[in-house]
């Protein structure tokens, strides 16, 4: 199957640039701000308006009309082309079977008009993601499938011998469980996936208000709000860089996980979010380095978590986390769970697992010695780790909680800390580090011996192929 | 961690670290001394606000001069079978280990004092930003001898992400 060069939808351009527009619209306001309202559209200066309006509306409408004609997409059998630009040309493509997975994203107004652009994620070492922007909603998800199942196909013709599957894709694990990791995603989007957690907005809502900057913004406007009713009116300045830092924080928030679903594919898992920017992404099992599990303070009665992961080549969020459940039950965490890291190391999984989340030293976690209670003394106790035969568990935090999980295999590096009054207690830590964000594993104010102990195994673990 | 027998630095590095510290300390104290310039240009400043800060300047940079021998003694590096390891610090201690598998790329830096006592500084990073070593103080062959073994073992051990 070769296609011929197609176009994207025509209202991209528009979609991508109508900020400019919108800035335009605002220089022309601005700097003619003196005038009045009759005065900008009537008598002499209106014939001025006019021209100036329609000679900026036809240069945009050329510049939008050259970009979407220079903007165009093709797909064979072996490759994906995207090539954009007019003066400075931009030919991109990507060979099918190095496609990881595509996501599927769509900002606020690309929403609006049923648009939807496709980022690929490709297995070749560069940093910078293949975009496609913007195709209509189905014509997406229908490339999107196209592509998969071609890559699909491309990969398991086992036309390839092993060497040079291992010398093309340098970035995957060559271990046997890694296996399915190189087969994303069979059909993508068929039906049948088992969604995993889907996250109610009620309890998102809920979840967010329990979080400490949301009740520090709350307490700055009541407070604010108390000064201003007893006369004060001038900490009405207070308030606005209060609202705008807290209310971004929390449209942030509200955005990235509004209307969350993870489900599981053949690969890993598939999550969709987003209020006004919808967004659709892959997370192979293989690409994910760290795991960590959070209870905010006031989460923790509640028993609420949250997930985040270290992955690798997620587009533009390479260098931080990738929240994989916004909040969820312990019931959630096992299923997430499940699906990054179905092999915990030990028999016992979910007790092992929910031991993690929680507080305790049984099936071997090894807790902070209690020297520590006088650094610690809310956190000694939940402080600790347990090596299972292929990850290293490590608790930590006091108000809030979080438990880190580093398979050995993804360890990039050990390092071992002690600071002068640790070292009069006869306390050290070890920190074991990942690729792909700042997720790591955090054994705090051990016994010395001990610490040094699970130094030398964890350098020895990270060492071994 | 005993078994290990580490590598110290050049001695010269001593001097290196000597010199920086005797410039910061120069410039932190001209700051310092800024109330005192004012007082003597007859403006009414505070006596305390003449006195605290160089004197607090003062202590810090003593009490870094006297930290600084140990400092130097403590840095060390050990090549073993599967890792490299670095020692450093006096108050706080750290040891990093990065199996040499997981190594990307080693950087040799040198600074122009360091550059006059023919000493250089090797960065070892990997894919995680926080697993990133540092051996400062090395005779520039040293350094260079120690960054082809380095690269060597690397590219043999490499392990994929």
């Amino acid at each position: 199957m070769t296609e011929n060069w197609q176009r994207v939808h025509p209202a991209s351009p528009f979609v991508h640039g109508w900020l400019a527009i919108v800035g335009l619209i605002w220089v022309y306001w601005t700097s003619t701000d003196e005038l009045s309202w009759s005065e900008r559209f009537a008598g002499p200066r209106l014939g001025w308006t006019a021209a100036i309006g329609v000679g900026a509306l036809l240069v945009i409408l050329v510049f939008y009309a050259l970009s979407w004609y220079f903007t165009r997409y093709r797909l064979t059998d072996t490759h994906v082309y995207v090539n954009a630009g007019m003066l400075f040309r931009s030919q991109k493509q990507a060979r099918i079977e190095r496609v990881q997975a595509i996501d599927i994203a769509q900002p606020l107004l690309a929403r609006l008009l049923g648009l939807a652009e496709l980022r690929f994620d490709v297995a070749d070492g560069s940093s910078s993601v293949m975009r496609l922007a913007f195709l209509k909603k189905e014509r997406a998800h229908q490339l999107r499938g196209e592509i998969l199942t071609l890559a699909q196909i491309a990969r398991t013709g086992t036309a390839q011998p092993p060497a040079e599957v291992l010398a093309q894709e340098p970035e995957q694990d060559t271990l046997p469980e890694e296996e399915p990791a190189r087969h994303p995603e069979a059909v993508a989007g068929a039906s049948g996936q088992l969604i995993v957690s889907k996250v109610p907005a009620g309890r998102l809502l809920g979840s967010l208000m329990l979080r400490v900057p949301t009740i520090l913004g709350v307490l700055f406007a009541l407070f604010f709000g108390i000064m201003v009713v007893l006369g004060n009116a001038g900490a009405l300045a207070g308030v606005i860089p209060a609202l705008l830092g807290f209310g971004g924080w929390f449209y942030k928030e509200l955005n990235n996980s509004w209307n969350f679903t993870a489900s599981n594919t053949d690969t890993g898992l598939r999550i969709s979010r987003g209020l006004t920017d919808t967004r659709q992404q892959s997370i192979p099992s293989g690409r994910v380095q760290a795991i960590k599990i959070s209870a905010p303070m006031l989460w923790r009665a509640l028993g609420w978590y949250r997930i985040e992961v270290n992955a690798l080549g997620l587009g533009d969020e390479s260098d931080s986390e990738t929240l994989v459940m916004p909040v969820g039950n312990f019931e959630s965490v096992c299923q997430v769970m499940g699906i990054l890291l179905p092999d915990l190391g030990v028999p016992a999984q979910r007790e092992v697992l929910y031991t993690a989340v929680t507080t305790g030293t049984q099936h071997g976690f090894t807790s902070s010695s209690q020297r520590a209670k006088a650094f610690s003394p809310g956190a000694w106790k939940h402080q600790g780790f347990l090596e299972t035969d292929s990850v290293l568990i490590t608790r930590y935090g006091w108000l809030a909680r979080v438990a880190s999980f580093i398979p050995y295999r993804r360890i990039q590096g050990v390092s071992w800390h002690q600071g002068p009054l640790e070292r009069r207690r006869a306390l050290a830590g070890v920190r074991v580090h990942s690729a792909g964000g700042s997720i790591l594993g955090y054994a705090h104010q051990l016994d010395h011996d001990r610490a040094g102990e699970l130094f030398r195994t964890q350098a020895r673990r990270a060492a071994e192929r | 961690m005993q078994q290990t027998e580490f590598t110290g630095v050049d001695p010269s590095y001593y001097k290196v670290r000597l010199i920086s510290w005797l410039i910061n300390t120069a410039i932190y104290l001209l700051i310092a001394l800024v109330p005192l310039a004012l007082k003597l240009f007859t403006l009414d400043v505070p006596l305390w606000l003449v006195i605290l800060p160089p004197l607090t300047v003062i202590l810090i940079a003593l009490w870094v001069l006297f930290l600084i021998r140990r400092r130097v003694r403590a840095l060390g590096y050990a090549e073993r079978e599967e890792d490299l390891v670095v020692r450093s610090g006096v108050m706080f201690r750290k040891q990093v280990v990065i199996p040499y598998g997981r190594l990307q790329y080693v950087e040799m830096t040198s600074g122009p004092l360091e550059r006059r006592y023919q000493l250089c500084k090797l960065t070892v990073n990997t894919a995680a930003g926080a697993a990133t070593a540092v051996i400062p103080g090395l005779p520039a062959q040293t350094g260079t001898d120690l960054r082809e073994r380095l690269a060597a073992a690397g590219e043999e051990k490499m392990i994929g992400l």
